[in-house]
């Protein structure tokens, strides 16, 4: 059932109580930005009434952990991210970063479009490095970049050969597995199968509109929000559940729609998404799910990525990756990674985002595992940017398991 | 003892308009406020600039002064005055002869009402009702009176006129049947002095029949007491009005980060400012004709205040008396130079003054025009000042302040941030007051409490109604140089105590929530109120 | 499966605690959070007793606790189980190598930021302020840059409550932090992350070493690092040869982000699951028992099934009453709280009354064993009990309460159904 929307965006209901400073990552990183309290429901109030230079709203990263601690229910972060995409309209950006991070799909096209093939789309950004032009764009050039697939997720799911089943789910893959990360959505694909969960994809979901939405660019979210909404509760009419495999999307569609936006349908079809991994959960919770695991010693450390906090499922890899025989795995419970989708590339956030991840990097590194597991795709580059140790997907781990 | 030609009595909106007034014109004039300035009915009012349309079809008269003043308002007043217009709505309650008749008189008055389509209406205001029929936009504004009060006195200083706060008139002192001084009181050293004048202007709004005792007279003020609802939030950007008869709690009007809604009206002693759970209820359930998400939003507080309403008949109460005001020349009942001018409008502040003075004046021989509707309050902040503010003040800051304080303070609070840059720390987070605000504030010699420096900075006046800013500002306060500080835990109280009365009769929702967590840090935390045992 | 043998609503320190003491005990426990709690913003002390009804101080909390009213929630749970709650707090506060000082049966004088003394019972070592009195010499130390402590104001206040003979003067440190327009206010935590750098503690210790006299004790804010162990204090005590007590302070509270993740620490040690951002919005209660409690977000309703429910829901702070007009509800099993229609009824004109406020006594009626009591005296759910801030009959912040309650009754609930009687 959704919120109603009135209330969804109701900055009154803010006592100033200050927790969400106490928890706010980016304001224990940094004296650039005043904390979420001020930044989002007291300066709500006087943005109706005067404008001016505010360098500090930039510096919001959209992780949401000041609405997972507000305990009145204020949407904090999404009154954030509608004061920065006013402020644009007005203001000059810091850099160009801000465009091409907030638009990466149109990046992810152009460079698996490339024809010279998997070579040159393997470096991904790095072209962009050699020749020196993050740096002009703002982008920065201290962390390990997304690279591109040479092959979308899209494409190879076509070549995939399923199993009808009568359990079925559309797969709303997300710029991040179709451009640069195909192989956990191939991974969904089988660990699915082995569930008996028949995959759909749909050519035609473009992106969810959570980097636009973090860089200011509500509107053209809202472009984006329109297509995937209709198409979504196409699918949900249809009798499909909808997952997710991207934690940021996930959320993208199921909240921040309907915080931000006003279209027919959302509540609808938000009743049936599903975190890829909360999916395999619900099987597990009706006896349904395969726990035919061959042994798997490697020992893992599992992080949490804000945006799954703040979805009110729990953990549902750690309740699900421990049914593996021999796992070892144990929760980083270390706070933010620092990356935020899209912020930590940005060249004046990247020194903030490192310093907001030094706890995980600690952590994983004190850990001594040999993979690290997240759910999102960017905090796992930044895991492994930090701490130096690979971390994957848990899929993926579940696709080892089945012995695939 | 002090001596000038005229002593005003009482600095609401009237007085000030008067102590300017004559000043303009050459007259010493010395103004006497036995609270702070705008204590009373011109701080816990409506604060509306009205256009007129309220009163187009009942009172023409008081129509075509609104409208005439409140062009004059937004010319010299643009510092305090928030040129917002307004809309009037009408619902499907409302009569649609009276729509009517009312275009007709608005045509008749001067006052510009221009329809507009509903989709209109709902573009420019998004949260009016969608059962709402017809819409029209006039040049109603919102007007603050903290900022004209001290703006005007701020004119008149500069021509010689004089404020004194927290100094009560204790007598009206004649010879022969004429006046010759006024006997006064410090409030704060309890000191006796005496003004020695030849004119009296009294302009003590609700307390007119007190100070009128004061010279053994009677003035037939007959006090209406109205109440208030202040909202956390602009629920709409213009006055919105309802479109009939004009009734209870038909106004909301945006203020700043905040908007109001009002008002009602019953007989009252002049000094109830007393507020009811009721009235609250009965006020809601008008408001949400016009915005039915009403109860969704956030009370801040409730607050009265006493319409000083005239009436020659002594049995005329409450909105039939008459908005109109009157400049009585107590000659007639034989005290000579010594007149009360009551009733009329905030909006008509000038205007009232305008007409007493001219009729002292005459007396005084003085024949100087009036130039009050010439000459705005404050001079316009030059681009270098607010550039200046721009370069120091925290976001959202400069602008705020530059309307807060006026040129001169504004100058010295930047100097203060220049000086010690950490002074732009904000003691006041909801109302983006900073503490070199606080601290100069403080310093005057017109602030003798927290809630002084409240009226000229808005400190505590938001969301947290004081929570937070009443330690910071009581710390940063007491210094050596601002005598009335001393005593911290009492200010602290003290304060609370004046946000607790705005807050007691709407403790519900997050008005409940927000106590909680006041009492949590001052009694829990810092515990203000507990005995302690230690030695 | 979603089932487990305790389910918490709110992870407050109610909620918190009472999940330690169940998991304790072997039991599955998962928590249900919308909302971080008030430890954040509230202190990280332990305050259980203060004063009597009419205002008089009291010595021994665990005596006092026996006299309270019939009403109160200790006169339901009984003075013995305020001793063995505090002593369970103590204990786990010891295995998580944060100790805290002092003991059921006596008070301290704890000193506020404000230069006042308050009456509270458990404190961590860093507010420890026997110190206070022994010393000769007190050293109030501010910053120079930070908000909300203004150490003139302190050590004026403090004149005023301390014997003549001690010598109370302030000290100013300069943080020299990087100051403008585009950089916001400094704040306790801020500074206390920056003693908790290399930097920072040498600047601190260099600038304040001078001013330590033979017994001098430092009162500052609470700024000895953010983390729940006394690595900071001890060092600093090393270095400057005194002691330094912390005080109790506005939000955001240092003090209570330790405790808090103190708590956190232990929980989750101990297997207990914590699911946050769920709100709870009702509950199935079928044949006198609660089944499940239902969660409502932005995509879908999900149930939630044990055996046994403990409600800790912050009562009208923390979101688990609700107060309306002439009403007050608790919302997860529809309890209606008797208050009065008119609501200037709710309180005393004065909001420091000096007595308990009327309002801050609302709250869920229970029975001796925590299970709430509805209006007409029925019992809701047999199986469900109701600890800290949401039970009606007590003013923390008169009496000086808050956390008390909150752990006590939450040990005795999670006790109870553990099986202890
Ligand atoms: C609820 C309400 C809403 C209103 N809304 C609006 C509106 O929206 N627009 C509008 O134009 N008008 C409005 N009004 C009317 C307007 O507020 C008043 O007409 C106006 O403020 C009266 O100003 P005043 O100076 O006459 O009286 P006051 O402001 O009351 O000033 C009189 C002063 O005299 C002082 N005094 C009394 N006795 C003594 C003494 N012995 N010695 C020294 N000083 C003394 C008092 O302390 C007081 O400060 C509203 C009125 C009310 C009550
Ligand atoms: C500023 C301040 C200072 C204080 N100082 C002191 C002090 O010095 N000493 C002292 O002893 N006490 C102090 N207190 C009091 C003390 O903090 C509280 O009494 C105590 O924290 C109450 O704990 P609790 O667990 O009952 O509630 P809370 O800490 O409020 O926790 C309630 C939890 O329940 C959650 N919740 C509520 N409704 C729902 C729902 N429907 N679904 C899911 N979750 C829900 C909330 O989000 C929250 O996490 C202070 C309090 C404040 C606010």
């Amino acid at each position: 059932m959704a919120i109603n929307k009135q209330h969804a965006i109701d900055p009154d209901k803010c006592t100033a109580c200050t927790i969400c400073i106490t928890a706010c990552p980016v304001t224990a990183a940094t004296r650039k930005f005043r904390g979420p309290k001020m930044t989002g429901p007291a300066l709500t109030r006087l943005r109706k009434l005067v404008s001016d230079d505010d360098p500090m709203l930039d510096y919001c990263s959209n992780c949401k952990t000041c609405d997972l601690v507000c305990p009145s229910g204020v949407p904090i972060s999404t009154l954030n991210m509608m004061a920065k995409n006013e402020y644009y309209k007005t203001h000059p950006r810091k850099s160009r970063a801000d465009d091409m991070l907030a638009h990466s799909e149109k990046m992810g096209k152009l460079i698996t479009a490339l024809p010279m093939g998997s070579t040159f789309a393997g470096m991904g950004m790095a072209i962009g490095k050699a020749f020196n032009m993050m740096n002009a764009m703002g982008i920065t050039q201290n962390a390990k970049m997304p690279t591109y697939a040479s092959e979308s997720f899209i494409s190879k799911f076509k070549k995939i050969k399923q199993t009808s089943y009568p359990r079925k789910v559309v797969f709303f893959s997300g710029c991040y597995i179709n451009y640069n990360q195909p192989e956990v959505g191939v991974d969904l694909v089988k660990v699915y199968q082995k569930n008996e969960v028949e995959v759909a994809v749909d050519e035609k979901f473009v992106c969810c509109g959570s980097p636009m939405v973090s860089g200011g660019y509500i509107d053209d979210a809202r472009i984006n929000a329109a297509k995937n909404v209709k198409l979504l509760k196409g699918w949900v009419d249809k009798g499909y559940d909808i997952v997710t495999a991207c934690t940021s999307c996930g959320l993208m569609l199921k909240q921040e729609y309907q915080e931000l936006f006003d279209f027919a349908g959302m509540a609808d079809y938000a009743e049936h998404m599903y975190d890829s991994i909360e999916y395999l959960a619900k099987l597990n919770d009706e006896g349904k799910f395969n726990t035919d695991f061959v042994e798997n010693s490697t020992k893992y450390i599992y992080h949490a990525p804000c945006h799954l906090k703040v979805q009110a499922i729990g953990r549902p890899s750690m309740e699900l990756l421990p049914l593996i025989p021999g796992m070892q795995i144990e929760e980083a419970d270390a706070g933010c990674c620092g990356i935020s989708g899209s912020y930590g590339f940005k060249a004046d956030k990247n020194e903030i985002a490192m310093k907001v991840g030094s706890k995980l990097f600690a952590r994983i590194k004190n850990s001594h595992a040999d993979l690290g597991v997240s759910e999102c795709g960017t905090c796992r580059l930044q895991m492994e940017n930090g701490s130096g140790v690979h971390a994957i997907h848990p899929l993926t781990v579940f696709k080892k398991a089945y012995g695939l | 003892m002090l001596k000038t030609t005229v002593v005003v009595i009482g600095g609401g909106a009237t007085g000030v308009g008067i102590l300017r007034d004559l000043s303009m014109r050459g007259v010493d004039t010395i103004l006497v406020e036995r609270d702070d300035l705008g204590y009373w009915t011109s701080s816990r009012f409506h604060g509306l600039l009205h256009s007129g349309g309220r009163y187009a079809v009942k009172d023409k008269e008081a129509a075509k002064e609104c409208i005439e003043e409140n062009t004059i308002l937004r010319r010299i007043g643009r510092h305090c005055v928030e040129a917002t217009e307004s809309i009037f709505v009408r619902a499907p309650e409302d009569s649609e002869e009276y729509e009517h008749e009312w275009v007709k008189s608005c045509a008749e008055c001067g006052i510009s009402a221009i329809p507009i389509s509903m989709d209109e209406a709902f573009k420019l205001e998004p949260n009016l009702s969608r059962k709402l029929l017809s819409a029209y936009r006039c040049p109603g504004a919102a007007i603050d009176g903290f900022r004209l009060l001290w703006q005007t006195v701020a004119s008149a200083n500069k021509y010689g006129g004089k404020a004194m706060t927290y100094m009560e008139v204790t007598g009206i002192e004649t010879e022969n049947g004429e006046v010759v001084g006024v006997r006064i009181r410090d409030r704060w050293t309890g000191r006796e002095d005496k003004i020695a004048c030849d004119f009296v202007i009294s302009a003590a709004g609700s307390f007119s029949g007190e100070v009128a005792k004061l010279a053994g007279l009677t003035v037939n003020v007959k006090p209406s007491k109205g109440t208030l609802i202040a909202f956390n939030h602009r629920i709409c950007n213009r006055v919105i009005h309802r479109l009939h008869k004009s009734s209870d709690a038909d106004i909301f009007v945006p203020h700043g980060s905040i908007t109001i809604l009002g008002t009602t009206s019953i007989d009252s002693a002049p000094d109830d400012t007393s507020t009811e759970t009721a009235e609250v209820v009965e006020m809601m359930k008008v408001g949400e004709v016009t915005f039915e998400n009403i109860y969704d939003y956030r009370i801040l507080r409730v607050f009265a205040g006493t319409r000083p309403l005239y009436s020659a008949d002594p049995n005329a109460k409450g909105r039939s008396a008459s908005r109109g005001f009157v400049a009585l020349d107590h000659a007639h009942e034989g005290v000579k130079h010594f007149f009360s001018v009551c009733g009329g409008k905030f909006t008509t502040y000038r205007l009232m003054a305008e007409k007493v003075c001219n009729m002292v004046c005459e007396q005084l021989g003085v024949n100087e025009k009036c130039h009050t509707a010439e000459e705005n309050l404050v001079d316009d902040p030059s681009p270098e000042l607010i550039n200046r503010a721009k370069a120091v003040f925290p976001s959202y800051g400069a602008e705020l302040a530059s309307s807060r304080l006026g040129n001169d303070k504004l100058e010295r609070v930047i100097e203060r941030i220049e000086k010690q840059p950490e002074m732009k720390e904000l003691v006041c987070e909801c109302e983006n007051v900073t503490r070199a605000e606080i601290e100069e504030i403080a310093g005057e010699p017109t602030s003798h409490t927290v809630s002084d420096v409240r009226r000229r900075t808005r400190l505590g006046m938001g969301t947290c109604q004081g929570t937070f800013c009443a330690y910071r500002s009581v710390g940063a306060i007491d210094k050596e140089d601002v005598p009335w500080s001393k005593d911290t835990v009492n200010l602290c109280k003290d304060f609370l105590e004046t946000r607790w009365k705005g807050i007691r009769p709407v403790l519900w929702g997050n008005m409940l929530r927000d106590i909680e967590l006041t009492r949590a840090i001052y009694d829990a935390a810092l515990n203000l109120s507990g005995v302690e045992d230690i030695k | 499966m979603r089932k487990s043998d305790i389910l918490i609503i709110g992870n407050g320190i109610s909620g918190l605690f009472a999940a330690c003491i169940a998991a304790d005990m072997g039991k599955k426990v998962q928590i249900l959070s919308y909302g971080a709690g008030t430890l954040t913003i509230g202190g990280g002390i332990i305050d259980v007793l203060g004063y009597t009804d009419d205002g008089k101080p009291i010595e021994n909390p665990v005596l006092g606790a026996d006299k309270m009213a019939s009403g109160h929630p200790y006169s339901k749970v009984g003075a013995q189980t305020v001793d063995k709650a505090l002593r369970a707090f103590l204990k786990i506060a010891e295995s998580e190598g944060f100790p805290y000082i002092g003991s059921p049966d006596k008070n301290q004088w704890v000193p506020t930021a404000i230069g006042n003394f308050k009456p509270s019972c458990l404190v961590p070592r860093t507010m420890n302020s026997q110190a206070i009195f022994d010393a000769e010499n007190i050293l109030v130390v501010g910053f120079d840059t930070m908000k909300d402590f203004y150490a003139n104001m302190v050590t004026k206040n403090l004149r005023k409550h301390l014997k003549s003979d001690k010598n109370i003067e302030e000290f100013v440190v300069q943080l020299n932090f990087e100051y403008g327009r585009d950089l916001r206010d400094i704040s306790a935590m801020d500074v206390a992350r920056w003693l908790e750098t290399k930097e920072g503690y040498n600047a601190f210790v260099n600038q304040v070493k001078a001013h330590i006299k033979n017994s001098t004790a430092i009162v500052l804010p609470p700024v000895l690092g953010l983390d729940p162990n006394y690595q900071i204090l001890d060092s600093l005590e090393k270095d400057l040869g005194c002691k330094l007590v912390e005080v109790s302070s506005l939000p955001p509270a240092v003090t209570g982000t330790r405790l808090d993740k103190m708590l956190n620490s232990y929980a989750k040690k101990h297997g207990v699951q914590i699911i946050e951002k769920a709100r709870v919005v009702g509950s199935e209660v079928a044949d006198g028992k609660c089944q499940a409690v239902i969660t409502e977000g932005f995509d879908r309703q999900r149930k939630f099934y044990a055996d046994q429910f403990i409600l800790a829901t912050g009562g009208v702070y923390g979101g688990g009453l609700i107060a309306g007009i002439g009403s007050m509800v608790e919302p997860v099993f529809n309890i209606n709280i008797d208050v009065p229609k008119v609501q200037t009824e709710w309180s005393y004109k004065h909001l420091f009354a000096d007595k308990k406020q009327i309002f801050a006594q609302y709250g869920v009626n229970v029975d001796n064993d925590l299970t709430p009591v509805a209006a007409d005296g029925s019992k809701i759910a047999s199986n469900v009990k109701v600890v800290g801030r949401s039970l009606a009959g007590y003013d923390f912040c008169y009496e000086k309460s808050g956390n008390g309650v909150a752990l006590i009754t939450a040990y005795k609930a999670a006790a109870a159904f553990c099986g202890e009687a």
